[in-house]
């Protein structure tokens, strides 16, 4: 096995590999073509992604599966315009995978820049798949993979191979590996649940048919904290996200809401009224108090962290109504940064620390916005669809996850790109979905 | 996180087992699960908690100052428009307007009568703005007459606040009329 293994290396020249299983371990690629997307003119890039080619006649239905898979994943990246295989001139079953094989100009004719070409043998429950992607102007391939997973892994896979198509091309990965957590709402019951980046695989960590509010990630995407009514008042909780453990973080007399941790850290920023207002505290991991981080007559709620935690955007009514504020934790210094609307809430700093995004009340509806740390540059990204609240960020900044309602009375969890693209409905669960939190990279590297 | 795709896998795996136990469990769900504390009823059901006149033994009634039937009905009748009496709230403001001060000034009269009863003050919102600052004006309400009727003389310590933030609205609507009725102080009495 292991000289077949090396036998393919050489042969193949640039495929490197990369071993799921049993263990993780990966190289990564070196030769880029880096495309710049932030230019306001990028247009998404036309790409062909036929169905892979089954190598052994078993579980043939994945050929088309993890084609229409990986397509999904291009597509919802923003950068990527996959081109309908019905357009395609040759059967994907009898195409060749290598360079030597593909007939470029035909893809050219097609409007295709780029080629993804996947093959895969599976052998009992394991699965091994070699991917390639071309660069069909320029003739060359520019990124091969060979993987090797069980086979009902294989969906993780596909992200795995999309996020390298986006780190050879951009310089930066994709999210395909993260998921993103909600309340999910039935009648009553407000449940805290996960899915996967793009709203599939939802699973239900709270399972108390009660009261569940406010999920948020810690930084290493292991523990989830949320806000819980369980034990009468609103109260603080973490779950384990591994092993499902629950634990009891903040039970201060009054309310115990709003967690959101620290960047790097084990604190969290929270919102306890225990001294009789209700203030922004920084506790410890088990819940103690380390000190009281914003305090006023006024109410002081949802903070959230500046990427390098010396800084924290928050919500303040101090002038009469909801506005967002800045605080710096070095100089002690806030400042209003919300001025487009009377009601401002929900500030979520994006991740590389250039924007700032929240909604407001604009035209009597709530709308997504997003403003520099500095108060400026103040963008509307939606426009009075329905209600729209809770923003929070994909880990590579390009997106922006909220709840709508645009769909009907019931809120969904939506998704558009900060160019103002792709908006595009990721729940499609029975009742309502809200208070998103998008979790960091998790397969961490 | 470093998790190799099996250990992934195998969790998942486990996840997706309770969930499908969890969906199935979910049909026989309560209409009316309890909140708040000393068993304080769901909002707006009233005295539903406690199950009636005959819920309390003669002990008790002692204790409240309650000694024949006619000052139990009596009894009984007040706690219940006590109970069904809200105070009101205009958007985004935690003042109380004079016709709530009115509805409290009446809650000191059957408190200061009954002074072994315990409140609990349950601070709503309407559906509009955010949970989370909801949650502190629901706060924020409840606080309010709290501190009225602590102002009156009633005993500080018999008095509880809970948030319920936009969570619990008792009117679904979403026109004016409805969020009006749900920007609201509900109070449950514990005896």
């Amino acid at each position: 096995m292991l000289s077949r293994k090396l036998y393919l290396v050489n042969c193949l020249g640039f495929v490197l590999l990369l071993l799921l299983f049993p263990c993780l371990c990966g190289i990564v690629h070196a030769q880029r073509v880096v495309i710049d997307i932030t230019k306001p003119s990028f247009e998404r890039i036309p790409i062909a992604v036929p169905d892979f080619k089954y190598l052994t006649p078993d579980q043939t239905q994945l050929a088309r599966e993890m084609g229409e898979a990986l397509a999904s994943d291009l597509d919802y990246s923003g950068i990527f315009r996959p081109l309908d295989p019905r357009g395609f001139l040759e059967d994907p079953q009898s195409m060749g995978v290598t360079d030597r094989d593909i007939k470029f100009p035909d893809w050219r004719k097609l409007g295709a820049e780029f080629l993804v070409r996947c093959a895969y043998t599976i052998q009992g429950s394991s699965l091994k798949l070699e991917a390639r992607l071309f660069d069909v102007v320029g003739t060359r391939m520019v990124l091969g993979k060979v993987y090797e997973v069980e086979a009902r892994n294989w969906r993780a896979v596909v992200h795995r191979f999309a996020d390298e198509i986006l780190m050879a091309l951009t310089g930066d990965r994709g999210v395909f590996d993260t998921k993103i957590a909600f309340v999910q709402v039935q009648g009553k019951i407000k449940e805290i649940y996960v899915s996967d980046f793009d709203g599939s695989n939802p699973v239900a960590v709270t399972r108390d048919q009660g009261l569940n509010l406010s999920p948020a990630w810690s930084s290493d995407g292991a523990q989830l904290a949320y806000v819980s009514f369980k034990e009468g008042n609103a109260k603080i909780y973490v779950a384990n996200v591994t092993d499902g453990s629950q634990r009891l973080l903040c039970g201060y007399p009054g309310i115990n809401i709003a967690p959101a941790w620290k960047p790097g850290s084990r604190e969290l920023a929270v919102t306890l009224s225990k001294g009789g207002n209700p203030d922004i505290y920084l506790v410890s991991s088990t819940g103690e108090v380390i000190q009281r981080l914003v305090q006023s007559w006024a109410i002081n709620v949802s903070p959230s962290w500046s990427p390098e935690g010396r800084r924290l955007a928050y919500v303040s009514n101090e002038t009469g109504n909801p506005q967002i504020y800045i605080l710096d934790l070095s100089t002690g210094q806030k400042r209003r940064i919300s001025f487009s609307g009377s009601y401002s809430t929900s500030p979520s700093w994006s991740p590389k620390g250039d924007w700032i995004a929240y909604n407001a009340v604009v035209g009597g509806h709530h709308n997504i916005m997003m403003v520099r740390p500095d108060g400026g540059d103040v963008r509307q990204m939606t426009h009075g669809e329905g209600d729209n609240e809770s923003p929070t960020w994909s880990p590579d900044g390009r997106m922006i996850a909220f709840s709508s309602t645009r769909q009907g009375g019931s809120p969904a969890i939506w998704v558009l790109l900060t160019n103002g693209t792709g908006t595009r409905r990721l729940t499609h669960l029975g009742g309502g979905q809200e208070l998103p939190d998008w979790s960091p990279r998790l397969s961490g590297r | 996180m470093k998790l190799s795709w099996r250990e992934l896998g195998r969790v998942l795996l486990i996840l997706v087992c309770v969930t499908s136990t969890f969906a199935c469990a979910k049909k026989n769900i309560p209409s009316q699960p309890g909140f708040g504390p000393g068993g304080g009823g769901e909002s707006g059901s009233g005295m539903g908690s406690r199950g009636g006149p005959g819920g309390l033994d003669e002990a008790r009634w002692r204790e409240l100052g309650i000694n024949s039937e006619p000052e139990k009905r009596e009894f009984l009748q007040k706690a219940e428009k006590f109970e069904n009496t809200d105070v009101y709230f205009d958007y985004d403001s935690y003042v109380l307007s004079e016709p709530a001060k009115k509805i409290l000034d009446d809650k000191i009269q059957f408190l200061k009568r009954y002074p072994a009863v315990k409140v609990s003050i349950e601070g709503h919102c309407d559906e509009r703005g955010t949970n989370e600052y909801n949650l502190a004006l629901g706060e924020r309400r409840a606080n309010s007459a709290l501190q009225y009727l602590a102002n009156s003389g009633v005993n500080q310590q018999k008095l509880g606040v809970v948030s319920y933030g936009e969570e619990r609205p008792i009117a679904s609507g979403h026109d004016e009329a409805s969020m009006a009725k749900n920007r609201r102080d509900h109070f449950t009495l514990n005896y």
